[in-house]
């Protein structure tokens, strides 16, 4: 165990978000078994104002975890120096299996808070709850996903243990002292570059097909989805070769810090944009004809699409940029 | 759009004029959340730029270095291992060091003794750290004296007081000859305090160390990397620790800050059912709730930011550094240099912002939720 | 119009402590006409004020606004339907102390987003029309009782309501400044506004005011409801 102030920030937040999600998920599981709009019950007139602490708790869940997502990469970054043979935070955490698996659950809970929110500005629109049902199963999976986070966090920081210098004997060593870790495993760089511009291309196309003719808008919604996989992985393998200037450090992390001017938060945070508005297109279509939401669906679906495109052009468009710039050059 | 900024606008003014009007209860709730906040920061920035000094100091040191031990205890090292273990492959230099403690009984102060490789002070001089100097109230060209192993003093001309960026490095610094330094300390003429070795290939550290195992089974051999890692670990332990302690302070505080927001004066609730009578809605009111929260917690948060940035950097975490420093609390006094970071403020504000604000989000929606017919009942 | 169908409302249901305060009452309130509830106190005057100003929602029965029905809207439309078409006058001048009467008035308007300057004006200018526009900045707390009671109308009127709702608006004013409230209202009534008042104060009852008087015992309607 490592009692890092930032891991310890870590654990206490993950632990209240996680205490208030459930607490949450509780009312919801009562709200999808006793919900009944046209009842003037004292007990539906209650639910009805638990939906506003509900959806209080999620905004705050939603503003914390990415506080939390962008902090818990730091904290790797600023420990790694405590492992033998890491060299930046994602040697921290490769450190432990549970490492990545941790990441990826509070990457999974952001963007299903946001999907989330999206339904919930949605569902406020119509006058009969349209969604009142998708929005409260949706919560029933994302509670158990915000527990797991933390007890994934919890066991990963809780069972790290750093190299450390003992008293009875001189020097620890281990097989890779040598002191260069392994790069991050990645696609070849410019195949890669070639298939980010393509599915960059693709999908605002779609996005913008959907935009004009209300056309496709599941395709566009899978497209951002994908595309969000196919940016992070191109991140990895070239995108980040260019910001680095250095031809084979492959870390999507390293952009995190000071010597890149922070570049990691803007462009990280377009990217989730980019995909939970484009997702949330797609979340939405199903329910263009369910009650009172035929007239404002249209306006809202519009609105995120538009985000979407303006968060993926201004993402290649930095990539671009950062690429024709760079002093590196991948093709000679 | 423009609808939606105005009413923030309407809102965020009336939520400050209520806040005033309620000088006396919310003043008081500030004052706890500021200085809880302000005791975290303190923690959090000392021990972070202690180890960021102890970090700076290690850089410089050298890449390998080798003591002996016996029974598990330190001794000084023979010179004629010099020859052997510089002659390993890869090994550049293999220098001996002599240096030290000294406790000064009269001033009752801790000094590092050291006899530095370049530019050695002659015999009958020594040069002084910063602190050394003050305490001892020297400048150059003064004589000062110190008792030796033997109990006799003895005395110095100061050569010169040594001005350097990292106050940690050379503040009880006190540089001899080794001349000097051998009469005064009385460690043997064919011993050393430790071996430096200058090795330049990283990847060769293992098959040395390893060699030199071999060559002398006392020996302790010590990589820079594992002593930065170890004090990393140390440093950030104890300021974690600092912290549970701490954490006891903020469960009062969140526990005040809970009772505050759940008992909501009979004005208050008059007030809210007014709000809601006259054409608020629920969101709004949560909304006005937000941005209370949000006032008293930025308020709090920067002032007991920039108050703990002065208290550590400013007068040297005056209040409570001897629990902190805890290595010696006889250490002469030095500043820190002033450091601030994106991650400190986020694990600042996730500790004490997070917590307050999760604490009221029940309490702020059970006021935003009282009946709009409240009143006329 | 205004209809209401046999609707009512009940407390603590299904407990020991259970209250119907209004029980199946269906009412018509024409636009621009003057109702007056009136019955002694716990009648449930209070009660049928609050839901047919979308305050609360009734336990059973439908309530219609201009042909809409707004029985089971979500409690943010039913609030933005509130404050668009009914000003309420309760019976305490319930306005929030250490803040201005000028603040005061323009209260109900600042969750709708408009800008400072127009709602200044307006705030200003209704105070003007009930003859306190010189008590603007003072606060509350320093004002009498009959001006508090008019800043509590230009509160009210705000939004530009199409319908007050007062509930029981005299019972804390003296003989004259109930007479001037009277002549408040009667000006109202001839800008087209619907008033609704629930008083069991006879000056109100035998003022002439009101088209219709509807009383009201135990929850239901005794006398005088007319019903399309």
């Amino acid at each position: 165990m490592i009692l890092h102030p930032g891991i310890l920030a870590l654990l206490v937040s993950s632990l209240l978000m996680g205490l208030i999600t459930l607490y949450a998920c509780g009312y919801g599981i009562l709200i999808l078994r006793r919900w009944d709009i046209t009842s003037g019950s004292e007990l539906q007139l209650a639910l009805e104002r638990r939906t506003y602490l509900i959806s209080t708790v999620v905004r705050y869940l939603l503003a914390f975890q990415l506080v939390s997502l962008f902090l818990y990469l730091r904290v790797a970054d600023s420990i790694y120096h405590l492992f033998t043979g890491a060299m930046c935070a994602a040697g921290t955490l490769s450190a432990h299996w549970l490492g990545y698996p941790t990441l990826l659950l509070k990457l999974t809970t952001f963007f299903l808070a946001g999907i989330w929110l999206i339904l919930n500005h949605a569902d406020e629109q119509g006058y009969d709850y349209p969604l009142i049902r998708p929005k409260y199963f949706l919560l029933l999976l994302m509670a158990p996903l915000t527990t797991a986070e933390t007890v994934a966090q919890a066991v990963f920081f809780t069972v790290l243990r750093p190299d450390v210098i003992t008293s009875c004997c001189g020097s620890l060593f281990n097989n890779n002292a040598s002191g260069i870790g392994p790069g991050m495993a990645s696609p070849p760089p410019l195949p890669m570059l070639a298939l980010f511009y393509t599915s960059s291309i693709v999908t605002v196309m779609t996005g913008l097909r959907f935009y004009r003719r209300k056309k496709g808008a599941y395709l566009f919604a899978g497209l951002s989805a994908l595309h969000f996989a196919i940016t992070l992985v191109a991140v990895v393998s070239v995108i980040s070769l260019y910001i680095y200037e250095l031809p084979a450090h492959h870390c999507p992390f390293c952009l995190l810090q000071g010597e890149y001017d922070y570049a990691g938060y803007p462009l990280y945070l377009v990217i989730l944009a980019a995909a939970v508005s484009g997702v949330g297109v797609g979340v939405l279509h199903p329910f263009r004809h369910r009650g009172s939401l035929g007239e404002t669906l249209p306006a809202l679906q519009n609105k995120l699409a538009a985000t979407a495109l303006a968060a993926l052009l201004i993402f290649s468009g930095a990539a671009t940029c950062k690429i024709l710039y760079s002093s590196l050059s991948l093709r000679g | 759009m423009a609808h939606m900024i105005e009413r923030h606008r309407h809102i965020i003014d009336f939520t400050l004029a209520t806040l005033l009007r309620r000088k006396g209860k919310n003043g008081g709730l500030l004052l706890v959340y500021t200085l809880i906040i302000f005791v975290l920061a303190s923690v959090l920035f000392f021990t972070e730029a202690i180890r960021r000094e102890a970090m700076l100091v290690l850089q410089e040191s050298p890449e390998i270095i080798v003591q002996r031990t016996q029974a598990g205890r330190y001794q000084t090292v023979p010179m004629s291992w010099c020859a052997g273990i510089g002659s390993i492959n890869g090994v550049g230099s293999a220098q001996p060091r002599l240096w030290g403690y000294h406790y000064d009984r009269t001033r009752l102060a801790n000094y590092t003794f050291m006899v530095p490789a370049q530019d050695p002070p002659g015999a009958g001089h020594v040069d002084l750290g910063g602190a050394v100097a003050r305490m001892l109230g020297a400048a150059t060209g003064d004589t000062v004296a110190f008792q030796g192993h033997d109990g006799a003093p003895r005395a110095f001309t100061v050569r010169k007081v040594l001005e350097q960026e990292s106050q940690l490095l050379t503040a009880d610094l006190v540089l001899i000859s080794e001349q000097d330094y051998r009469l005064f300390s009385g460690v043997p003429a064919d011993q050393a305090t430790d071996l430096v070795l200058q090795v330049r290939n990283p990847r060769e550290y293992a098959t040395i160390v390893e060699k030199i195992t071999r060559m002398h089974h006392d020996a302790r051999p010590i990589l820079r990397s594992e002593i930065l890692r170890t004090y990393d670990a140390v440093f950030s332990w104890r300021s974690g620790l600092m912290l549970v302690i701490f954490s006891a302070a903020t469960l009062a505080f969140l526990i005040f800050a809970w009772d505050k927001a759940t008992g909501l004066s009979a004005e208050e609730r008059a007030e809210i059912g007014i709000l809601k009578a006259v054409g608020w809605d629920t969101s709004d009111i949560l909304l006005l709730k937000f941005w209370e929260g949000t006032a008293i917690s930025l308020t709090a948060f920067l002032a007991g930011t920039i108050l703990a940035y002065l208290h550590v950097f400013h007068t040297s975490a005056s209040l409570f550094a001897p629990v902190l420093k805890g290595w010696s609390t006889l250490y002469p006094s030095f500043r820190l240099p002033p450091l601030l970071d994106f991650q400190q403020v986020v694990t600042l504000f996730i500790l004490t912002v997070v917590p307050y604000t999760i604490t009221t989000i029940v309490p702020s929606w059970r006021a935003a939720t009282i009946d709009p017919d409240a009143v006329m009942r | 119009m205004i209809s209401i169908h046999n609707i009512s409302k009940v407390f603590n249901a299904g407990r020991p402590n259970e209250v119907t305060a209004v029980g199946g009452v269906s009412l018509d309130v024409r636009m621009e006409q003057t109702t007056i509830l009136k019955g002694p106190s716990g009648s449930g005057k209070t009660t049928l004020l609050g839901l047919i100003g979308c305050m609360a929602r009734p336990s059973a029965g439908r309530i219609f606004l201009k042909q809409r029905e707004i029985t089971s809207l979500p409690e943010r439309f039913l609030t933005d339907i509130r404050r668009t078409t009914f000003g309420f006058i309760f019976q305490q001048c319930n306005l929030i102390k250490g803040i201005t009467a000028l603040e005061n008035v323009m209260l109900p308007a600042y969750p709708t987003g408009e800008k400072f300057s127009t709602l200044r004006g307006r705030a200003q200018a209704t105070l003007a029309m009930l003859g306190v526009e010189k008590r603007a900045e003072a606060k509350i707390e320093w004002l009498s009782g009959g001006e508090a009671q008019r800043v509590a109308v230009a509160r009210a009127l705000i939004n530009n309501p199409a319908v007050i709702i007062a509930d029981e608006p005299t019972a804390h004013l003296d003989t004259k400044l109930s007479l001037e409230f009277i002549g408040i209202m009667r000006e109202l009534k001839s800008r087209g506004t619907t008033i609704i008042i629930a008083s069991h104060d006879p000056i109100i009852c035998e003022s002439w005011l009101a088209e219709q008087v509807v009383e009201l015992r135990d929850g239901r309607i005794v006398a005088g409801a007319t019903m399309s």
